[in-house]
Order: structure tokens, then sequence, then C-alpha cells
């Protein structure tokens, strides 16, 4: 892939820190955005900066048109029944709190989750257990990082009432097999809510063809604004849900005893939005998809197994997750035997301007539980290059030799 | 150990600097955890060691190892370094605002503070045939009659004596501030004139002559003396018109200055001045302590009634 003319795009990349260009390799944190986004922002502030679906003006009128737009193009991009199904929130978290809250659970139900989730995906389940009594059933995986299928098969049961799985891990890159694990869900009778964060800027999701219940995830993480997220969820599932927060915007009417609630996607809406980030997002859509899936797919690939194959190679590396480079997305998390991962994180930074990130990477359970302090994770986009995989190379074979 | 090192020189960086404010500030949380026996969790250590190893790495492999491998070492070594160096800061911030002087009582060298050295300069008295030249620490007040001398006693146990010279700038800059010691503090006072510029020797004379007649316009004739044209001082005409403006009889004054027996004692109280030692102008002792080179205020106050001499 010639990517020098989707790397002119985006601003970051075309400066330099003491002298040296910048080495973006943070991109499961989020990614950086192209100069369409934010514009699409800039735009926004700059010529209508107004209320949707409240005046009657024309600037009212036209970011009303603008943010619709950018909900019809998502519902598109994810291939949606309809435009109704997409929920705009601040991020991924903010869609999974609210399928907690929003969700009809009983004590005693169950929701599954992996042993490797985003505390995105397991905090909000340990407060609904705290606050509803549900219980929380710990899909195990292997040490390649897929998940144990047998074993999850074996723990649904009728209580099962949601599986609620990170789609893409954000700590190895392995992405699961999404259709099979919600068919066999389906045919327990639960539901399947997927944390797409680290899927949807990487990779075609048609949710109708997953048949997935509810999907949640990031702007930041797919070239869009930070601040704005989707909560997809098949309409009837969604007419269902209790809102979680309400206010302006979520009712039709109001008396000073009730109220009646708008229906999805309005009613989950509540209070003025991030225009600006839903306008944003729009644009990012755009221009995921100029770039094209293929192609994004292509250049990780490219990049992990440069990249993850040579630091394989190095005696005190060890990298996280399945050792073919294909499974694991954009991802290379690795630790350095008696090395501080902040430190070595640190120095890449100070050295060559590579930017990675160091720690539990949220996932603070799976290292608590293996007893590993924390590794250093670094997740391409497809406008890195085999020139910048040389650079992180060369840079880290020195910091090891120091550290 | 780190930790510390770096808490005491974030803290200084930060009086200058934000984001060293906010370094330091998490310095002092793992200090703070460190002497309660918890563990530095915050990474803060280990974040400020990256650092510093790889900003050394861009120049140099082989020292970014040496510092990372020897790190704790290394912060100790800073710490002693540092400590000593505070301490030696500290007393030369406690010698300044005590002697005038970084380095101590009379002790010239730079001076942060006194970067021209201006609290110990002197107008150098005329060199005197010894094999070695005075220092600070020949001056002494024990074989001089101070009785040979100009003086206000207001029955004090503590006695301060001003050898200055009408005609010398340090002179001139110190008089006003040892008059006012004289005003503020219950101190007996003696004055001495040392002329040692060129031509002063009349000045002398005359000082002796109005003090014979009227020992209270003599302090007048200081004010006049230190703060006037240093031109005028070598006029006769000048001195004479000022004596006569303060009272003193002009006749008399004259054949008094003409007198042998007032250029003889005279003679004998220069020197009586230099079996002191003095070497310049101002030099002044209190309590019979040498103080050479114009003061600030606060350190003759300080020898007069100690460090607190505000409180009294």
């Amino acid at each position: 892939m010639n990517n020098q003319s989707f790397r002119d795009d985006f601003p970051v990349l075309q400066e330099e820190r003491k002298g040296k260009p910048i080495v973006y390799f943070d991109n499961a944190c989020q990614t950086l955005r192209p100069a369409s986004v934010i514009e699409a922002v800039d735009g926004y502030y700059r010529h209508s900066s107004a209320c949707v679906g409240r005046s009657n003006h024309k600037l009212a009128e036209e970011v009303t048109r603008a943010c619709e737009d950018s909900r019809s193009r998502l519902a598109k991009f994810l291939h949606a029944a309809k435009k109704e199904e997409i929920i705009f929130t601040r991020n991924t978290t903010e869609g999974i709190n609210l399928v907690a809250h929003s969700f009809d659970f009983k004590k005693g139900d169950v929701v599954l989750i992996s042993d490797k989730e985003h505390n995105s995906n397991l905090i909000p389940w340990q407060m609904t257990a705290k606050r509803v009594g549900i219980e929380i059933g710990i899909i195990p995986t292997g040490s390649d990082g897929l998940l144990d299928l047998d074993e999850y098969r074996k723990m649904l049961n009728p209580r099962v009432k949601l599986v609620s799985l990170g789609m893409t891990s954000n700590l190895d890159g392995v992405t699961i097999s999404g259709r099979e694990i919600i068919q066999a869900a389906h045919k327990n009778g639960s539901l399947v809510l997927l944390d797409a964060a680290q899927s949807v800027p990487h990779m075609s999701i048609d949710v109708r063809l997953l048949d997935v219940d509810f999907l949640a995830f990031s702007g930041h993480k797919m070239m869009g604004p930070s601040g704005i997220g989707v909560l997809y969820g098949k309409y009837a599932l969604l007419e269902k849900l209790e809102p979680f927060l309400v206010g302006g915007e979520t009712v039709a009417y109001s008396t000073y005893s009730d109220c009646h609630f708008l229906p999805p996607p309005e009613k989950f809406e509540a209070g003025l939005q991030n225009y600006a980030g839903i306008i944003g997002l729009g644009a990012a859509v755009d221009y995921l998809q100029r770039v094209g899936f293929d192609a994004i797919r292509k250049q990780e690939q490219l990049l992990n197994s440069a990249l993850g194959s040579r630091l394989a190679e190095m005696p005190r590396v060890k990298i996280f997750g399945p050792a073919d480079a294909a499974l694991r997305g954009g991802i290379v998390n690795f630790t350095v035997e008696k090395a501080d991962h902040h430190q070595v994180a640190i120095m890449l930074d100070q050295v060559a301007n590579i930017a990675v990130r160091s720690g539990q990477h949220c996932v603070h359970s799976w290292f608590n539980s293996r007893g590993i302090a924390g590794s250093v994770r670094a997740s391409l986009y497809f406008y890195n290059t085999l020139a910048e995989v040389e650079i992180f190379l060369e840079t880290f074979q020195k910091i090891i030799k120091v550290v | 150990m780190f930790c510390i090192a770096s808490f005491l020189v974030l803290s200084i960086l930060g009086i200058f600097s934000a984001s060293n404010r906010q370094l330091a500030r998490e310095a002092l949380d793992c200090v703070l955890r460190r002497v309660t026996f918890r563990p530095c969790n915050t990474g803060f250590d280990q974040k400020m060691k990256a650092k510093l190893v790889g900003g050394v790495l861009t120049r140099s492999e082989s020292a970014a190892s040496f510092i990372n491998k020897n790190f704790e070492i290394l912060s100790w070594i800073f710490i002693v370094f540092f400590a000593v160096s505070s301490f030696f800061a500290l007393r030369g911030i406690y010698y300044y605002y005590v002697y005038g002087s970084c380095n101590g009582l009379n002790q010239t060298g730079f001076c942060a503070f006194d970067p021209k050295g201006q609290n110990n300069a002197v107008s150098a008295a005329p060199l005197q045939c010894k094999e070695n030249p005075p220092t600070a620490a020949d001056l002494t007040l024990k074989d001089v009659d101070l009785s040979l001398f100009p003086q206000i006693n207001n029955d004090s146990k503590d006695t301060m004596v001003f050898l200055g010279c009408y005609a010398c700038d340090y002179s001139r800059k110190a008089y006003p501030v040892i008059m006012k010691l004289v005003d503020n503090f219950p101190v007996n006072f003696v004055f001495a004139h040392y002329p040692i510029k060129e031509n002063s020797d009349y000045n002398s004379l005359a000082g002796e002559c109005v003090t014979q007649q009227d020992p209270q316009a003599l302090w007048k004739l200081n004010d006049i003396l230190f703060s006037t044209e240093k031109t005028n001082l070598s006029d006769p005409t000048f001195i004479q018109k000022t004596v006569v403006d303060l009272g003193v009889d002009l006749p008399t004054f004259l054949k008094c200055v003409e007198d042998p027996a007032t250029e003889a004692k005279v003679k004998n109280q220069i020197t009586d001045i230099t079996k002191t030692g003095i070497f310049g102008t101002p030099t002044v002792f209190i309590n019979g302590k040498p103080l050479v080179g114009p003061k600030p205020y606060r350190v003759y106050a300080i020898s007069l009634a100690g460090l607190f001499y505000w409180l009294k």
C-alpha cells in the first residue's frame, strides 16, 4: 500500500519534535485525525453552531440535517436496518453503561464476558451485579488469546441473559468469531453486546450479517473526534430498553407528574449532544470508506508481521497473543524481561518520538490474575509505514541494550 | 532516594516553571510514600529515570547504560552533593545576612547577592612597611587610646568606633548608616578621622579645632563634610565658612589650626589609628569586632543587638 497520500492528510504526521518525525504507534488508544475530520468539526463551530431538533432557524436546520446525515452514514456503514438504530453516545464505555443500566436484568441473571475485557466491559457489569444481583461469568481464553469456544458453549444456560464481549481485544488484537458466538448465544436465548471499539476502525462490520443485538464503539479510535461514540441496537430491543440518562429531547411531552418518551434514538440522547463530534464522526466514516478496509487490513498485517517477527526473535521479548501476526490485527503487545514497561515506552518517545502505550491497558484484571506488571503496546494503523517499523526496531534494540 | 533528589531539584525549578511544579508534586507524593514505608507506586521514579536515560541514550549508549545500571548509586551521590552544596548555599545566605558577604565577616570573593563586593570595598590606607600585608584578622583596638577621639557617651555597654575619611567614597556611603545606628541604638560612639586621601589633613585639624570649641558642633560638621561635594574638602575657605555657620569663632579656629600642638594631637590620633592595623576606610569596630567596608544597616545592627535586632 502506498499510503503517502493518506499520510499527507494527517497534520500530526507532518510535524516533528526535536527535529525528528513522530512515529505514532498508539492507535489502539486513539487514532490520529485526518484534515477532513478536523475541518468538519471546525465547520460546525465556524458556520452552524446551533442546536439540533429544537429551534426553527436556518442554522438549526443545517446542523440538524448534518447530524441526521451522519446518523444515516453510520447506519449504512454498519449495514444497520435503519438509522434509528444508531444512538450517539460519548464513547464505547457510555454505550455499554447504557445497556447495563437500561437492560431489564433480574437478580440471578448471568452476563458472560471474557477474561481479557477492557474495564469498560467489566466494571459496568460489576456495578450491575452490586445493584441488581446479576452474576458475571468469565469465559477463559487460551495462551494464544483465542476465546475457548467449548467452554463458552458449556457456560451458556437459561440464566445467561447477555453475552458481552470485546470483539477485538485491545490487549492482543485478537478478533473473536462473532457470528459463531452470537449464533450460540441466540440459540440459548441470550442477547449479545459487542464492544467493537477496536474492530470498527479496522474491519467492515455488517451488524445484520452478524445478527448482533448491541454494538458499541468510539469515534476517537476510528479517526473521529473524541467525545463521540455509537451504540447500535436492534430497533425492537431499543424500544424495550428504559432510557439511561433522561431529560431534554428525550420526551415528546411531560406534565408535573409524568412524561412520554420519544422513540429511539431520541429517548437515549438526553440533553444537548456533541454535534461537532457527530458531524466529525460522519466525516471519519467517509474517510475510512475512502481508504477501504481491504487496504487497511493488508497494511496492518504487513506492519504487524514485520514488527512482530523481528521482536519475537529478540531474546528478552515476549509477545502476547497468537504467533500469527494476521490474527493480531494492528496490535503488538509485549513485555521485555527485566525491564520496566513504562521505562521502555518513555525511552522510545525520548529517543525517537515513538508513541506507544505502556501499562495494563485498562485490562487490569487480566494482568493481575497472571501477575504481570504491565507491557508495552505498539498499535499500528494503515498510515504507519515499514520505515517507521524500522525506526522502532532500531531504537528498541538500542534501548534493550541499556535497560 | 531518587524521589528525594527529584523533589529537591524540581521544587527549585518549580519556582520558575509550572510543568516542573507538577513533577515536584509527583515527586513529593513519591517521597511521602517512601517515608511512610509504602511503595512508590506512582511510577514517578521510573518515569524520570526513563526520561534521563532516554535523553542520554540519544548521545551515548554506554553512558546511558552506565546511568541505568547505577541509577540508585548516582542518586545517592547526587543527594550528597546536593546536601553539601545546599549547606554552603544556606551558609552563604546566612553570612550575607549577618556579615554582608556570602563568604563571611570581612571576607572578599564572589557573592551572588553582592557581585561587585561593595559591602567589603574600602579606600585603601597608605601602605605600611610590613612583611605581610595587613588583613581583617589583624584589626584590633587593643592598644588604641579611644579617649583621644571625639565621642558620644551614652553610658552604654556597647561601643562603636567609626574609622572613616571625609574624602573616601566608601566612608561617605557608610556614614549615614552609622549615624542612623547611633540614633536608633543607645551605643557609645567614637569617631576617628583617618585622612587617607591627599589634601585632607586640614580636615582632621578642622575637626579637632571644632571639637575643642564645641564638641557638639563636630557632629554637625561631620554631617556636612561626609555629604558635601568632595572638591569642597580640599578648599580651606569652604571649611572655614562651614565652621562659622556652625557658630564656631573663626579667629580662634584659625589659630587652633595653625597651632603645632593641634597638629601634634592629630598626628598622635593617627598613630593610634594605625595601631588598629587599619588597611582601608571605612572600618567600624563594634564592641571590638571589626567590620571592614560599608555594610548594610542590618549587619551593624546585628552586631550590636543580635540577629533579631528588629524586635528590639
